[in-house]
């Protein structure tokens, strides 16, 4: 291999900034008089939220403002849009419900964000968040896919029956079924691809800025998908998206959409926050299951001639 | 509040701090040396790795008031000022030890202290049980292995000029 020119190896221009601790990841950033969020999270895998109740909490030192549910549904931000719709194989769209950022009226999973604090410091934040009151009334909860399907199973969102939200196939089952029936042998086994999380070691952090000026609002985030970021935040707080999305100088491995919470009120300082370890692997991550049963026909000289997979996945909502 | 005096990579600092403060928090948004880094909140990533008085930390792990005193070196204290860079930070680089770096400051502190308590000739065996405190989610750990053991001879054989 040559030194240089075609073949040689190129060196990566980034680790000078990483081997030397000079990198900007999201939650180095400092903007000029930030202050710093932190989300109150249900411990309740499924509960009804009968109050929420912040007066004590916007008391204590340093708190700027505690937003729950119901102040994004007043000031009419929008629930998070799914950008991928699926068609089941009845033709039907696939059962989308609400999805708000902060929850309202039901938590559906542990880690559902309740509220959020703003402070001037995030440990102001965290001690006002031990002073939200929230009234929960637990509800029945179900953690194992094949049993959210049965008939009486507890019911998560209204407009999805058993819990399915799309039923979806590809092939030709005639084809397969025939296939079976002229098998010499039929193996049929249960798989369980046990819940994943991907998890990279960067938490997810955010920080928006909004310029009075421009009516803009400037995120940085632990994303590797800035354009679908914007999209997303301008279909949520109602600002057409401007000019480019700039994916930043930091750190690469951002997975998933934002981790603030926009609000449509002009807010006059930029906002900070940073997942720990913990709230990022209940529901930051889209953890999933899949559980997969397998049906193998099988010839005589041992040749898989069809297969027949059914598959049921598990995924806790993305935030 | 807490009062502390610390020195930080050769500078003497103080600060009235909350006493919950860790040193990665004291590190990071009081001093803005933003190189250690948090990857957890149960001191297993070792993404805050620093060295005090001369052995590596998890800056996760300790509250700044307990450091009263102390010698602090971070990641970006390795190296001389606009010096050449440290043998282990160079190893990193010419071994592709990382990716998204983010584990990196740590994994490099963690192998320089290696390096002073185990010396200069390090097996694989030895580099990756010295390793178990340290998360990486992208590289698989091979390359950080290699990058660890040059880095070790390189650390024997006094100061490196920069390869480009």
């Amino acid at each position: 291999m040559s030194a240089t020119g075609i073949g040689a190896a190129v060196r990566r221009k980034e680790d000078q900034r990483f081997i030397t601790g000079k990198g900007h990841y999201t939650d180095d950033v400092n903007r000029p008089g930030q202050c710093c969020a932190y989300f109150l999270r249900s411990p309740h895998a499924h509960a009804r939220i009968k109050a929420v109740d912040c007066a004590a909490a916007a008391k204590m030192p340093g708190v700027l403002a505690v937003l729950t549910g119901a102040e994004l549904a007043g000031d009419k931000i929008g629930n998070l849009i799914c950008g991928w719709m699926i068609t089941s194989k009845d033709g039907t769209q696939m059962k989308m419900a609400p999805h708000p950022a902060l929850a309202h009226g039901k938590a559906n999973h542990v880690g559902d964000a309740v509220a959020v604090i703003v402070a001037e410091t995030l440990a102001q934040a965290k001690d006002a968040a031990e002073k939200v009151s929230v009234d929960y009334e637990p509800l029945p909860a179900v953690t194992d896919p094949g049993k959210a399907q049965t008939e009486g199973a507890p019911q998560i969102h209204e407009i999805a029956a058993r819990n399915t939200i799309y039923q979806w196939h590809l092939g030709d089952q005639k084809a397969a079924e025939a296939a079976f029936k002229a098998a010499h042998h039929v193996t049929r086994l249960d798989f369980i691809n046990n819940r994943l999380a991907p998890n990279a070691i960067e938490p997810r952090a955010a920080i928006g800025e909004y310029d009075a000026g421009t009516d803009g609002l400037t995120l940085w985030n632990t994303t590797q998908n800035p354009h679908v970021a914007r999209l997303v935040i301008s279909a949520f707080v109602g600002i057409a998206p401007v000019g480019g999305a700039q994916n930043r100088p930091a750190g690469e491995m951002g997975v998933g959409p934002l981790g603030g919470v926009p609000h449509r009120r002009p807010w006059p300082r930029p906002c900070h926050s940073c997942r720990d370890g913990v709230r990022r692997r209940q529901q930051g991550h889209r953890p999933a299951r899949q559980d997969h049963r397998q049906s193998r026909r099988v010839h005589v000289d041992v040749l898989v001639v069809g297969a027949d997979l059914s598959l049921r996945h598990i995924a806790v909502r993305p935030v | 509040m807490s009062a502390v005096a610390l020195t930080v990579n050769g500078k003497a600092v103080t600060g009235d701090v909350d006493p919950r403060t860790l040193l990665v928090q004291y590190l990071r948004e009081h001093l803005r040396l933003t190189g250690t880094h948090v990857g957890c909140d149960t001191s297993q990533c070792g993404a805050c790795v620093v060295h005090v008085d001369g052995k590596a930390v998890k800056a996760c792990t300790v509250f700044v008031w307990q450091l009263e005193g102390a010698n602090v070196t971070t990641i970006e204290g390795l190296a001389e000022p606009s010096g050449p860079l440290h043998p282990m930070q160079e190893a990193f680089r010419e071994h592709h030890g990382l990716q998204c770096g983010y584990c990196t400051p740590g994994m490099i502190m963690t192998a320089v202290d290696m390096v002073n308590r185990k010396g200069n000739e390090l097996d694989d065996p030895t580099i990756r049980h010295e390793l178990e405190g340290n998360l990486c989610r992208c590289t698989g750990y091979h390359n950080i292995v290699k990058a660890i053991a040059a880095g070790a001879k390189a650390m024997g054989k006094g100061p490196v000029q920069p390869t480009t």
